[in-house]
């Protein structure tokens, strides 16, 4: 059987899901200038909301979804308020390890809480599946596609039409000026932190039925998440479609074709950040950032 | 009372506790000693590296390829202890230079992500090499040139006040100046004529070769080594928290921070052990509780409070850059 078509799709479903682990990660970046490194804990915490309220009250991730995006702009609006507008003028170094250290304690309260157990919501398109000729599709990672799609489509909407929206792209293109405009930029990067958070936390929803949960799964998405926005430049979601593509069909080829893929697959981000910051800095479609 | 005095002997001290433990100490005090010893290497390692302004987070990379590179080379070549331990200082000492030069001018996240992409892609080469490196199922050390527990403690031993060494070496010379520019301005500094460039690939080097050898004595003292052992977030984040609890930028912040770490650990792993998880979350409100509230760590902490009593009693004011060295 050929696996092409197989992979093609398996990769392109994928894809959507990555952008939307990436995007938030991008916002934050793009508009508070911060790298989030707690934003796998806040996938992490997303993907509990949804287990938990599955798993004890029956409710499908996709019911409960609107309200945990709403939960997590509240947590992200809080963190931001308790903690990051602290350090929004000092050094780098502040910010690297504040925000690593925020979600060092945030993954250690989830394993006090919930144990480190492996658990996995299970409603019934998680496993479920249909054929398109010699394709097979999860209904699970097809649902994911779709609520990604529809989230990034959302953002991108957001930005564009709304007020707020034109003045969080104004901030992310010039503080000063956006300032003289009579932007109020610290309600600004306290409300994209907060979107940004509760897109990782809808990132988290979305992967509880197709990944396991565990306390420690929001590390290594970060890491994707940050090789994908590299990828395509810091602060631009266009750039980030794109380096979810290159990573999810990087990933997806290499566990479909070489021998043990699966496994290396899960270094393959590792070697696009090495291999980006080598060749071109900048991302694929990213414009300089001076950090 | 003259404050340099106080200081000098203290480092004394700790140095000469660090090399005499083995000699003289209990078991308790040996493995104590030990676990601070190692602490030490990897946070004045990390600490050189901030001091240049370069982030690193991603510290066990070093701690485990060393630890791969000891077993390596005497499990396969049957290579003795101390030569085993030089393996590692190289190995070490080409990631950190390949690092530099790969983040060539881009600084602070750049470099902090790539050094988190690094210990996790290592990770990955660890499991799926499992020919060369036992794999997932990790690695036993061939006991035949094992030199014996004392050798090893005196290693660490020997390690820890050797790094700390060459860290006051390098505060002596023009590097720290360079460093301090570098790590305010680097446009500025290559005005100065500082060549960025080279500095920042000689600390990686040096770091990076240090922080290796404790991943290789490591190595020797437990017997074992696995992917999830060598390339330990654990490891990572306390080099990181040891230099910021003490003080970030100083030379004896790292010092007093990797024991007072190391006494946290073990305090909450008697007192909250039953909780999994718990050392770490301490660990983690430690770091933003000093990103936050003690910047300059422990030892500025002390530095304020003398301050703050000399002008009591005599008013002097204190130099505003105390305690920057």
């Amino acid at each position: 059987m050929d696996l092409i078509p197989q992979a093609f799709s398996d990769a392109v479903l994928l894809a959507g899901l990555y952008t939307l682990m990436a995007v938030g990660l991008s916002l934050g970046f793009g508009v508070v200038r911060i790298i989030n490194f707690a934003h796998g804990e806040m996938i992490m915490l997303g993907a509990y909301g949804a287990f938990w309220l599955f798993t004890l009250f029956g409710v499908d991730p996709l019911i409960s979804l609107p309200a945990l995006i709403v939960v997590g702009y509240v947590v992200g609006w809080l963190l931001f308020k308790g903690f990051i507008a602290k350090v929004l003028d000092a050094p780098h170094i502040n910010q690297i390890l504040l925000t690593f250290g925020l979600g060092l304690a945030i993954q250690h309260i989830a394993i006090i809480l919930w144990t480190g157990n492996a658990r996995s919501a299970t409603p019934v398109y998680a496993t479920s599946s249909f054929l398109i000729g010699d394709v097979l599709v999860v209904h699970g990672r097809l649902v994911a596609f779709a609520v990604a799609v529809v989230m990034v489509a959302a953002l991108i909407a957001w930005l564009r039409w709304s007020e707020t929206g034109l003045a969080t792209r104004a901030v992310a293109e010039n503080r000063a000026a956006a300032t003289l405009m009579g932007v109020d930029v610290r309600r600004i990067y306290a409300l994209s932190f907060g979107v940004s958070c509760a897109l990782g936390v809808a990132t988290g929803v979305v992967v509880s039925f197709i990944l396991t949960i565990t306390p420690f799964m929001g590390f290594p998405m970060l890491v994707k998440a940050i090789a994908i926005v590299i990828l395509g430049g810091l602060g631009s979601i266009p750039g980030t479609v794109i380096g979810a593509l290159v990573l999810a069909f990087a990933e997806t080829f290499a566990s479909y074709y070489l021998p043990e893929g699966s496994g290396w697959a899960e270094g393959i981000a590792f070697v696009l950040i090495i291999g980006i910051l080598i060749l071109r800095p900048r991302g694929i479609l990213g414009e300089a950032v001076e950090t | 009372m003259n404050m340099r005095y106080v200081s000098v002997s203290l480092w004394v001290a700790g140095l000469l506790l660090a090399l005499l433990t083995p000699v003289f100490g209990s078991p308790t005090m040996v493995d104590i000693t030990f676990r601070t010893c190692s602490l030490v290497v990897l946070a004045v390692s990390w600490n050189l590296m901030a001091s240049a302004g370069l982030i690193s987070l991603g510290h066990s990379a070093f701690f485990g390829l060393g630890g791969y590179a000891a077993i390596l080379a005497t499990n396969s070549a049957g290579t003795p202890f101390w030569l085993s331990l030089l393996g590692s200082l190289v190995a070490g000492a080409i990631l950190g230079l390949g690092l530099a030069l790969i983040t060539g001018k881009m600084r602070g996240i750049y470099f902090a992500i790539t050094t988190l992409a690094v210990s996790e892609g290592l990770r990955v080469i660890a499991v799926m090499l499992p020919d060369l490196t036992g794999g997932a199922k990790g690695a036993y050390l061939a006991p035949d040139n094992f030199p014996g527990a004392f050798t090893v403690n005196m290693a660490m031993g020997i390690a820890a006040v050797g790094t700390c060494l060459i860290a006051w070496a390098i505060s002596r010379s023009r590097y720290h100046f360079a460093f301090r520019a570098m790590r305010a301005n680097e446009g500025a500094s290559q005005m100065l004529g500082i060549y960025p460039l080279k500095y920042r690939a000689a600390i990686t080097a040096i770091s990076g070769s240090v922080a290796s050898l404790a991943g290789a004595v490591e190595v020797w003292h437990g017997g074992y080594i696995d992917p999830a052992l060598a390339f330990d977030l654990h490891i990572t984040i306390t080099s990181q928290i040891a230099p910021i609890l003490g003080g970030i930028y100083t030379l004896s912040g790292p010092v007093l921070g990797a024991v007072a770490t190391t006494l946290i650990g073990d305090a909450t792993r008697i007192g909250l052990g039953h909780i999994e998880g718990a050392s770490l979350l301490v660990f983690g409100l430690i770091l933003v509780g000093c990103v936050l509230y003690l910047p300059q760590g422990i030892r500025g902490g002390i530095a304020q409070f003398l301050d703050r009593r000399s002008k009591r009693s005599a008013s002097t004011p204190m130099p505003a850059d105390a305690g920057q060295r």
